[in-house]
């Protein structure tokens, strides 16, 4: 068959990943880091997406056709907040 | 994995694939490439009020951070940890299908649909406590805190969002109650499972939307303190 096997080692590792992200996430917030709380909590959601995306929905072993639908998916999403940004970021209150 | 032969149901109408397609590898690249692009237009529909949220919360800061406070975050982060476990045995099943072990798909399709079900029953209690404690726009809406109107946008887009949200879950929900039957009716094979892996890959969608829903209703106000 064409779709890779993925150990199921693999699977658990991301699945034990991910509820260490989901504590840590937490964790971190009752730090007071100013802004960096945001960052910090965007980052791990990001790591935690990858783990989903790349290894239970299998991006990672995917084609290449499907690997341009996906990057072209986020790349306008990453338009669409970089262009917005630019007015809202740049506005003196 | 060892084929294990006992756990394979009989196929009835199993096929390898359709007419039109010229081999079963070329019909499941379509299949996937086809619930990728659904996919990617799912990312733009979250993704416009990811972006209305961003714009709100940069300009209601304070407002944004306190009413956050008020989430419950062991529900919140409970629920997190529920909906990756259902994504984990989701992931399984599919693997499972895959591998024509369709005895455990079913199973691991079931836990999947039981622990998306708690996950829901979890986000309704959550969602009652905001209406008792009048924090719902259009049903009594009360604040005491500073800048109400902030307030009150937090709470619409914590509603909508996690709205649109438990939508998707209720529909994923039925996708795999259809798929406990077709795998029961014995429509999938070591062959044929492609509809089992295309819901597994809406179910993953559906999950990672809920992590950032969780990083940005949840955690913001929780370092705040008084």
């Amino acid at each position: 068959m064409a779709e890779p096997t993925v150990a199921r080692k693999i699977y658990l590792r991301a699945y034990a990943g991910l509820l260490s992200l989901t504590l840590l996430t937490t964790l971190l917030a009752f730090v007071n880091m100013g802004w960096f709380n945001t960052v910090a909590a965007l980052m791990i959601a990001v790591t935690q997406a990858l783990l989903i995306g790349g290894i239970f929905m299998h991006a990672l072993y995917e084609t290449a056709l499907v690997r341009v639908i996906l990057a072209g998916g986020v790349l306008w999403f990453l338009i669409l907040i970089t262009l917005t940004m630019t007015d809202y970021l740049t506005r003196s209150r | 994995m060892a084929d294990n032969s006992s756990d394979v149901l009989p196929g009835r109408e199993a096929r390898a694939h359709l007419d039109h397609f010229a081999t079963a590898e070329q019909q499941r690249n379509t299949a996937m490439a086809g619930m990728w692009i659904f996919l990617v237009t799912e990312i733009m529909m979250f993704g416009g009020l990811f972006m209305a949220y961003a714009v709100y919360r940069l300009g209601h800061p304070q407002a944004f951070a306190s009413a956050s406070r008020d989430m419950n975050i062991v529900l919140g982060a409970v629920n997190t940890a529920i909906l990756i476990t259902s994504s984990f045995t989701m992931a399984l099943a599919a693997q499972a299908a895959e591998e024509g072990l369709l005895r455990p798909a079913k199973w691991l399709l079931a836990a999947t649909i039981l622990i998306g079900i708690v996950f829901l029953g979890i986000k309704f209690v959550e969602y009652y406590q905001h209406y008792r404690d009048h924090k719902a726009p259009g049903f009594g809406f009360q604040t005491n805190l500073p800048d109400p109107g902030g307030i009150q946008m937090f709470y619409i887009f914590y509603f909508a969002m996690t709205g649109l949200h438990a939508v998707h879950m209720i529909v994923g929900i039925g996708l795999l109650a259809a798929l406990l039957i077709m795998t029961e009716l014995g429509r999938f094979s070591r062959e044929y499972h492609s509809p089992v892996v295309i819901t597994g890959l809406y179910w993953g969608f559906v999950d990672i939307v809920w992590v950032f829903l969780f990083a940005i209703f949840y955690l913001p106000g929780l370092h705040l303190h008084g």
